[in-house]
């Protein structure tokens, strides 16, 4: 049996007061026995079934001895009396389970963090090209669902039956002839501004004022086949997916720290509205393509941007440059020029109906 | 100074005492200083490991994270030779957060019952029922986040063990919360006047409240003390604000006069930045902040120091006191250069700032004083079954 001399010093709290005793410890056969090394006087006899370690060496400098159930606590900070505990109690192993050397543990988390970032990165960036449309359509249409009530809750929806079912169903051709395999809803709200745009699943709202100051059909089909681009390309979902997975890599990053995660959402910013650019250029190509396979009139998209840069001479998407979530419309005029050739998108009798849609 | 109670009910004047009272006992007043031992790349192992699970599990991993951190940071602190220990839980945490959340779900879903049935889905003016949810939750977030670091404060004290004695916090969240949000909303209408009374009156609670066992903190500050101080600071501060401006305006009106840039110059420089552009924007970053650091923060760091001196010297537990000679200049390390470290490194600096943090700690707290363990015991009660929710919810969570 180990002598006193095996027994270094260590520090015991009783868990009733916040006295401190320094003791020796030893093991009998079945329990571990702290006593006062100047009288050996007996402080405490814990079995050695109840004996165990809360916490480890890569978190507490000393790891406290605990008698389960018990506030007690032993503390032992000499190595030497640490590695016989250990070799005494099995239970007492961690004392001595050193963890693996910080610049080994260093190099394995700082490039596990830096090769996650930028999977991530690269799975938000580019995953979402193809997670988005393998998300289920009745999600996407539940969530642009929401969202459209929620955004239209104080709008005036126009009913109009057959000019409804005229911009629904060019809506409906144009998705199909690029192989969306999804209902398009278009959905008409009274008033302005002049604009459209697109929710996810496929539902897309015009304001009648952009019917009612277009100059010809050709330039409703145009703006119709644009948003049409954005439905078969799945841009809202992914420019949601985007936006989560970036705010979440920010996040991460700053754990949490205020200023950090504004600074962070400034960047995250920045980077959707180079996607927005980047998806309207898609929708504008996308568009006109869609238009000419159906031999359609195209030369809508580019007469629409052509009247608007009359009404507001000032090209604001360009004055804003890298703050614009639209790319400058002289751009996009040049790249989606056409001749006015073609079939018109629309009869007459549609034509009338949607100019009355919300009459 | 406005101690009123002695810790060794002496009389504060012995030499008066008759010849025939017996002498009491001289306190033991020996000096120490706590030590924190912690090495900055152990404490980065630790960081980056959580990071990495944080980015695996979407952010959910957090909890446990956190309780790494605070285990090792807790354990490599020691006072009077004996070191801090830590025992809270990720579990705990987590749980604590989902609560809230499901306290925030039940009140959303109370909202839109009411919109649904009552109002009949009608929207108010412009404003919808996701609008009004948000308002609402920005609203209480105010009040709530101080209820939140009242029992934050609470829950990180049930969990820390000195001498296998925990630590407890007593008194109300919910009343700190309100005391707090008044005087809060009441400094900023008198112009920030009240800064002395709300420090004192919001480091009360903290302090005397708190319990080492059955050991309470005792406080004894008063907003009268430190108000002259104050109201120094808060004209120079005033009038150091007035030169900064004026410094600034002028070097910016020169600046663009001498450049001859029109309005339009400036919108182009900022919505097509070259190269050089994001040069001379930092640039300019960098003067405006020598500016405001070489004017504003000195004195915001001399206040601050001069606060913390103050509220540190007014605490006592039992016969222990408290004492810190920490100046202007390791406040500014401590405000300004720590909040630059995490801001620059997009917060990969945090442990290097906690380190720092405890490291100025250790090298600035003086304790006079040992506390008399044998009459101190465990305090009544475990503390909150979990924690720290609402901070997680309504404030920035720190370790």
């Amino acid at each position: 049996m180990a002598g006193d001399s095996r027994a270094g010093r260590a520090r015991y709290y009783d868990g009733q007061t916040a006295q401190v005793h320094e003791v020796a410890v030893r093991p009998t056969s079945h329990e571990l026995v702290m006593y006062r090394p100047a009288d050996s006087s007996i402080v405490a006899r814990w079995p050695i079934g109840e004996v165990t370690v809360l916490g480890d060496l890569g978190h507490e400098a000393a790891p406290p001895v605990v008698r389960r159930g018990s506030d007690a606590r032993l503390i032992v900070e000499d190595p030497e009396l640490r590695r016989q505990l250990a070799g005494w109690v099995p239970a007492l192993s961690p004392l001595v389970r050193a963890p693996a050397p910080v610049t080994g543990r260093l190099a394995g988390f700082g490039s596990a963090l830096v090769a996650l970032l930028a999977m991530l990165w690269l799975a938000i960036d580019y995953g979402s090209e193809f997670a988005a449309p393998l998300l289920p359509h009745h999600l996407q249409a539940q969530l642009g669902e929401s969202v459209y009530d929620e955004l239209t809750a104080d709008k005036t929806e126009c009913h109009g039956r057959q000019g409804l079912a005229a911009i629904n169903g060019l809506a409906n051709r144009l998705a199909e002839a690029a192989d969306y395999p999804h209902p398009v809803t278009v959905h008409v709200i009274k008033g302005g501004p002049v604009n459209a745009f697109t929710l996810p699943g496929g539902i897309l709202v015009f304001y009648s004022d952009l019917i009612d100051q277009a100059k010809d059909e050709a330039q409703v089909a145009g703006v119709l086949a644009h948003e049409i681009g954005h439905v078969v390309h799945y841009h809202p979902t992914k420019g949601l997916v985007r936006q989560y997975g970036l705010d979440l890599i920010g996040k991460v990053l700053s754990g949490g720290y205020s200023d950090v995660t504004t600074l962070a959402s400034g960047g995250n910013l920045l980077l959707a509205l180079r996607n927005g650019r980047a998806f309207e250029r898609e929708a504008d190509t996308t568009g006109v393509k869609l238009l000419d396979k159906l031999g359609l009139r195209a030369d809508g998209v580019s007469s629409f941007f052509q009247q608007m840069m009359e009404k507001e001479p000032k090209d604001s998407a360009a004055v804003l440059g890298i703050w614009s979530s639209h790319p400058p419309t002289t751009e996009r005029i040049e790249a989606t020029k056409r001749p006015a050739i073609g079939k018109p998108p629309f009869t007459d009798a549609e034509w009338r109906a949607l100019r009355n849609v919300c009459r | 100074m406005s101690e009123t109670t002695s810790p060794w009910a002496r009389p504060a004047a012995p030499a008066e005492l008759p010849a025939a009272t017996p002498q009491v006992a001289e306190p033991d007043l020996a000096p120490s200083r706590p030590t924190y031992d912690g090495k900055l790349g152990e404490l980065y192992a630790i960081y980056l490991r959580h990071l990495v699970l944080m980015v695996l599990t979407l952010g959910w991993s957090r909890f446990w994270g956190r309780t790494r951190l605070r285990r090792y940071l807790w354990n490599h602190i020691s006072v009077l030779d004996d070191r801090l220990e830590y025992r809270g839980r990720g579990l705990e945490l987590l749980i604590g957060f989902v609560l809230v959340v499901l306290i925030l779900a039940a009140w959303a879903g109370i909202m839109w019952l009411v919109w649904v049935e009552l109002l009949g889905e009608r929207p108010f003016g412009n404003v919808g029922v996701f609008d009004l949810f948000s308002l609402s939750v920005a609203l209480i977030g105010f009040p709530l986040s101080y209820v939140g670091q009242y029992a934050g404060l609470r829950y990180r004290l049930s969990r820390t063990r000195w001498r296998g004695i925990r630590f407890a916090m007593a008194g109300s969240a919910w009343g700190y919360g309100a005391t707090a949000t008044f005087l809060g909303i009441a400094n900023a209408m008198t112009g920030q006047l009240l800064t002395p009374v709300v420090s004192v009156t919001l480091a009360r609670p903290r302090i005397a409240n708190a319990r080492f066992g059955t050991l309470p903190f005792v406080f004894a500050g008063s907003a009268g003390d430190i108000y002259g101080r104050f109201v120094g600071y808060y004209f120079l501060n005033l009038l150091a604000w007035g030169i900064a401006l004026a410094v600034a305006i002028a070097s910016i009106g020169g600046t663009v006069k001498a450049l001859d840039v029109s309005g339009e110059d400036f919108a182009q420089l900022f919505s097509q930045p070259s190269l050089r552009t994001v040069a001379i924007i930092l640039a300019a970053v960098v003067a405006a902040y020598l500016l405001f650091s070489l004017l504003i923060l000195p004195l915001r760091c001399w206040w601050q120091a001069y606060w913390f001196r103050y509220a540190v010297s007014h605490s006592r537990a039992g016969n222990v006191l408290f004492a810190t000679s920490i100046t202007t200049r390791h406040m500014w390390g401590f405000m300004v250069l720590n909040y630059l470290i995490v801001v620059l490194t997009l917060g990969l600096g945090w442990p290097w700032v906690t380190h720092r943090t405890l490291r100025l700690i250790a090298s600035q707290l003086w304790l006079y004083g040992v506390p008399d363990g044998t009459v101190i015991g465990q305090p009544p009660g475990k503390g909150p079954r979990f924690g720290e929710g609402l901070l997680e919810m309504f404030d920035v969570t720190g370790i």
